[in-house]
């Protein structure tokens, strides 16, 4: 075997992007001199291949041929996609995760359209699917990961603005926002807080080429324990605005506390300006909130019911413009202060212009005019055209996938959806995610339910089912869960599955029994055997032929059986070693007895026991009562319809010692006779066309004959 | 199937490896308060094999990789002993090839190792391996249909062929049952009675063929040495006694639902390990035939506690196959499982 690859990249693998052009080169290093004569590429499991380099053989012996290079080099390549962000392992481990929760679905909705068959005509019986669907969602978000605290000292750092955890994934952050708009519609009279919060925990994997009002807290926070007096920071209150817009009220007022004034040393000569601060602060932290509840920590009132919530809007809303209006703006001497407080009341009070200047993209200017312009607005109504008004004001030159996907929810096209999942996110997600579209969305349901001509009679759901799969399938650790999502494409999935099951190793025991596990659980009884027969084939060319037997006699593979059978009659009349005998006796004793189309199977038994008593003649000499046995077994042997006519005089052979007992007749006359009839029978079946000569000296009937009628006459005598 | 009640609930931690497990083993202890794990390991994406010792940590319960040695080749089977109060890893591989680590006692490293390279035990790969309790003495079978022993000694390894069926018999279980006498086990449910002092084959034979079905892990308890436990195909688990030859106890699967118990799994049953945590009602009256109570875990993903005559009690249910355990003979109450899916759980049972 060529020996490992030597990778070609540090890292041994290639990165194909599929943001890029298709036609990308990628150099593969390999350590052989020119003129390469021959590449020869393979496909092997999963995404990687072997490039297989020859050298030119020397055209003559004598150059220097001996420099070892005269055969070549193999290299795997293996290929991952652009995705960094999650890693092979990593991606295992969520596949792994998402079995159960998409099988427990898939089995839930399987009783409920059984339900709803029962009662037909009644209208659709569905009371818990909703729990359900919202149950699968927070399952695989769960399994996605869950962003952790990283453990930080336990006396809070007034300095520390952002709380540290550990990075979103971008995978999180997009089924975290189908779980907004597709599993949870319980909770869409929240839909805009339900964004805001998002926006609030994945704003940091929100794009990857535009900055973001989390990296500039980032930034900000780095800088933030050098500074001496950070109101005459610019950027300090840019951030304080830029946090405010998207609502990260408690941010907001821990940075505004930061402010000089609260210094107890300044604190007389600030009071104006102090006040003011602290009314700002005051008033984003009773800021009034559309939604059931906020987590501690967290500023805000919370209302239930539009009127309630519109009713504290309103008051808040007066309030905000009373301060904007008071007279202590003019005793406040320090002008960053003055202007960045009247900044702040402006992007509360809903100033376009104020949002689009403190925020970083569209999808971040969204979210502030859905806090603070249109707090009212509830479900997914005219949010399309606010997002297009928002995209003009801040276009963007590059789409980043999180973006797409929601520009696709936001124009409620299931399609565009799903292709975005697909494109940005891959098969798991395409297939994952389907499960969210299609829940009581008729469009949707016939959308990817139809069965398309153009994908082969498939539905979209089968093919993005089946593209997962076959992902699963490549590799040696995940295949075994690909049959839980073939079994759910109606079309091709069995047929999918057989192959797959087909092309795994019987190698190992281990492998295989999992194999045949799976065959057991679907009920594929015939592809089972095969399998079994494929196995009790290997073992046997490989020398285990009690595996062999085992696995062929599993499969009820009369056929092979048969011809193992036939295999042993070629020692029959034969004079074998000690050694071979012990091994023919053994595959006799393994081929077993209870198989009764086994052909001649009951001769080789009958004639392993003569075989078995001949030797202890031969072994233990001349007493009569072994040699008794053997002339029983002779006896039986030749009585027997299976003996084949081919071996009667072999065996006769063999036994001619015994015919010819010293020490008086073995066979009684009726015995001889019936021996004798044989020969007859013999010299009769001679004159058919289909006879085959055994291969015995030429005197060897002459002598059986000669024997056998020398023990009738004794035989005779004996009776009488 | 009987459910633990809450009280009864076994604690489950899952550690994900992101290597497929080969093989968890305890490390017999090195003192009083650490406790350590042996997990082998498989990493398909740079296609290597590697044996780690875990230490554990308590509250909360985690698992820190301690030390590593590669592999040459992808473990088979895995087992630990002590000899001389040093601990020792046995590893067999899908190669052939048998490595015996020892672990250096105060840094709980991996430090030396002695191995017999491929094709000189067996051809193909070692199915099991078996250590002897307390000693350096390891037996090894493979499908090839040769048994093997391997000693540890002063100046290193030795190894002789105790026998070879010349690919007539494969043996897919191995276990010792006295200094001189072990157990094989193989296809057709079959199992076989050795001693050392009578060479030349198995001193007795038993073979079942319920369906055929096959043996892939026996057990044997050191104070009934006569009857020995044997777990295989479709949920089978039986006892052999020696002094009443031809008749089984089936403890569970297909044969034995037909009788008793319904059985509590129907899949490959991958190890089956006397369990020391469950106290038997009256022990001392317990009849020699009666049958100790058991664990075994099994490919559909179950792990559970089995006892004559007795509902057995389920400890886990995994999606996936979980394809090994070993109990901690120091604290019986801790089991390690190696599942399917790339990781390891440790149950504390209260």
């Amino acid at each position: 075997m060529p020996g490992p690859a030597s990778d070609s990249s540090p890292s041994g693998a290639l990165v194909l992007s599929s943001w890029e052009a298709r036609e990308v080169v990628y150099p593969i290093r390999h350590e052989l001199k020119p003129p390469i004569a021959r590449l020869s590429i393979s496909w092997a499991r999963g995404n990687s291949f072997r490039v297989s380099i020859f050298t030119q053989h020397p055209a003559n012996h004598t150059s220097d041929s001996n420099d070892g290079e005269v055969g070549g080099q193999v290299l795997e390549v293996k290929i991952r996609n652009g995705d960094g962000e999650i890693s092979a392992a990593e991606f295992r481990r969520i596949a792994y995760g998402s079995v159960s929760p998409f099988a427990l679905l898939q089995s839930r909705k399987h009783m409920v359209s059984g339900l709803s068959k029962m009662s037909m005509g009644l209208p659709r019986f569905n009371p818990d699917g909703w729990e359900y669907l919202a149950e699968y969602s927070k399952d695989i978000s769960s399994v996605i990961g869950n962003p952790k605290l990283i453990p930080s000292s336990a006396i809070e750092d007034p300095l520390e603005i952002l709380k540290k955890v550990e990075e979103p994934t971008c995978l999180k952050a997009a089924w975290e926002l189908m779980d907004v708009f597709y599993a949870d519609k319980q909770s869409h009279w929240w839909l805009n807080e339900r964004l805001v919060d998002w926006l609030a925990e994945y704003d940091s994997v929100l794009s990857t080429t535009q900055s973001t009002i989390h990296s500039k807290l980032v930034d900000f926070q780095k800088e933030l324990n050098n500074l001496q007096v950070v109101e005459d920071n610019p950027r300090y209150w840019d951030v304080i605005l830029s946090a405010l817009a998207v609502g990260w009220q408690e941010i907001v007022v821990k940075m505004l506390r930061l402010h000089g004034s609260y210094q107890l040393d300044q604190l007389s000569r600030r009071e104006t300006e102090n006040g003011l601060v602290e009314a700002v602060a005051f008033l984003i932290s009773e800021m009034p909130r559309m939604r059931p509840e906020l987590d501690s920590g967290k500023f805000g009132q919370c209302f239930k019911t539009k009127p309630d919530f519109t009713k504290a809007w309103e008051k808040w809303r007066s309030k905000i413009t009373k301060l904007d209006g008071s007279g202590f703006w003019v005793h406040c001497t320090h002008v960053q202060t003055r202007k960045g407080l009247q900044n702040m009341l402006r992007i509360i009070l809903g100033d376009v212009e104020s949002l689009s200047g403190a925020t970083c993209n569209w999808m971040e200017l969204y979210i502030s005019q859905l806090l603070y312009v249109r707090p009212f607005s509830m479900g997914l109504e005219s949010m399309y055209n606010l997002a297009e008004k928002c995209m003009q004001l801040k276009p963007a030159s590059n789409t980043d996938r999180l973006m797409a996907l929601i520009i696709g929810i936001l124009g409620e096209s299931p399609e565009i959806v799903l292709a975005e999942c697909s494109r940005g996110f891959g098969p798991w997600m395409a297939t994952h995610a389907m499960e969210l579209l299609i829940e009581e969305n008729d469009e949707a349901e016939t959308l990817l339910h139809e069965e398309r001509h153009d994908l082969g009679g498939v539905s979209i759901e089968e093919l993005h089912r089946l593209v997962y799969a076959q992902v699963l399938c490549s590799h040696a650790f995940t295949w075994q869960i690909a049959p839980i999502y073939l079994t759910s494409c109606a079309k091709q999935g069995i047929g999918f599955l057989e192959t797959l099951l087909y092309s795994q190793a019987v190698q190992h025991n281990g492998v295989l029994l999992k194999n045949l596990e799976i065959c057991r659980l679907y009920e594929l009884d015939s592809l089972s055997s095969n399998i079994m027969k494929i196995a009790g084939v290997y073992h046997w060319k490989h020398g285990r032929k009690g595996c062999g037997v085992f696995w062929l006699k599993q499969a009820r593979d009369e056929v092979r059986l048969n011809k193992i059978a036939q295999q042993l009659f070629d020692s029959v009349g034969k004079s074998i070693s000690d050694e071979s005998f012990k091994q023919w006796e053994g595959l006799i004793e393994l081929l077993g007895s209870e198989s009764k189309n086994t052909g001649g199977l009951e001769f080789l038994h009958k004639y392993r026991d003569f075989k078995k008593s001949l030797h202890q003649v031969h072994q233990k000499g001349k007493t009569t009562g072994a040699a008794q046995s053997a002339v029983d077994s002779l006896i039986a042997l030749m009585k027997n319809p299976s003996t084949p006519q081919r071996f009667w005089l072999p065996i006769l052979n063999d036994s001619l010692k015994l015919i010819d007992w010293h020490g008086g007749p073995l066979l009684n006359t009726e015995q001889t006779n019936l021996l004798l009839n044989k020969l007859q029978e013999l010299s009769m079946a001679k004159l058919r066309p289909d006879f085959v000569e055994s291969d015995l000296p030429p005197l060897a009937l002459s002598s059986i004959r000669l024997a056998l009628a020398k023990n009738l006459g004794r035989a005779f005598l004996e009776g009488c | 199937m009987a459910i633990a009640s809450p009280q009864q609930q076994p604690q489950i931690h899952r550690f994900p490896q992101f290597k497929y497990v080969d093989g968890v083993r305890w490390l017999p202890p090195l003192s009083a308060f650490s406790r350590f794990a042996v997990i082998a390991l498989f990493d398909s994406d740079s296609d290597s094999s590697s044996i780690e010792i875990h230490s554990l940590t308590q509250n909360p319960l985690d698992i820190v990789p301690h030390s590593t040695w590669i592999s040459p080749s992808r473990v088979s089977s895995l087992k630990t002993s002590q000899l001389h109060r040093n601990p020792l890893v046995f590893a067999s591989t899908y190669t052939g090839s048998l490595h015996v680590l020892s672990v250096e006692p105060m840094e709980a490293s991996l430090d030396s190792e002695l191995s017999v390279p491929e094709k000189m035990l067996h051809d193909g790969p070692i199915s099991c391996v078996d250590v002897m309790d307390g000693g350096g003495e390891c037996l090894t079978v493979s499908e090839d249909g040769r048994v093997s022993l391997v000693s540890v000694g002063e100046s290193g390894l030795s190894y002789r062929r105790i026998f070879d069926s010349n690919g007539l018999v494969s043996y897919n279980a191995v276990k010792w049952a006295s200094p001189t006498e072990f157990v094989t086990g193989g296809c057709g449910f079959s199992l076989q009675w050795w001693d050392q002092r009578k060479p030349g084959g198995a001193v007795s034979q038993f073979k079942a063929n319920w369906a055929s079905g096959i043996v892939h892990c026996i057990d044997i308890h050191p104070s009934r040495k006569h009857t020995c436990l044997a777990g295989g195909s479709f949920g089978t688990v039986f006892a052999w006694d020696l002094r009443s030859q031809q008749q089984p106890i089936i403890l569970s699967g297909l044969e034995g639902s037909k009788t008793s118990n319904p059985s509590p799994c129907e899949s490959e049953v991958w190890e089956v390990h006397y369990d020391p945590y469950i106290k038997s009602g009256n022990l001392g009256g317990m009849s020699s035939t009666q049958i100790l109570p058991a664990m075994i875990c099994s490919e559909d993903g179950i792990l559970t506690s089995i006892e004559q005559g007795k509902e057995p009690v389920e400890l886990l249910a995994e999606p996936c196959a979980i394809n090994g355990f070993d109990i901690n003979r120091q604290h019986p109450s801790e089991v390690i499982c190696n599942l399917e899916w790339e990781s390891v759980a440790i149950l504390s049972r209260p």
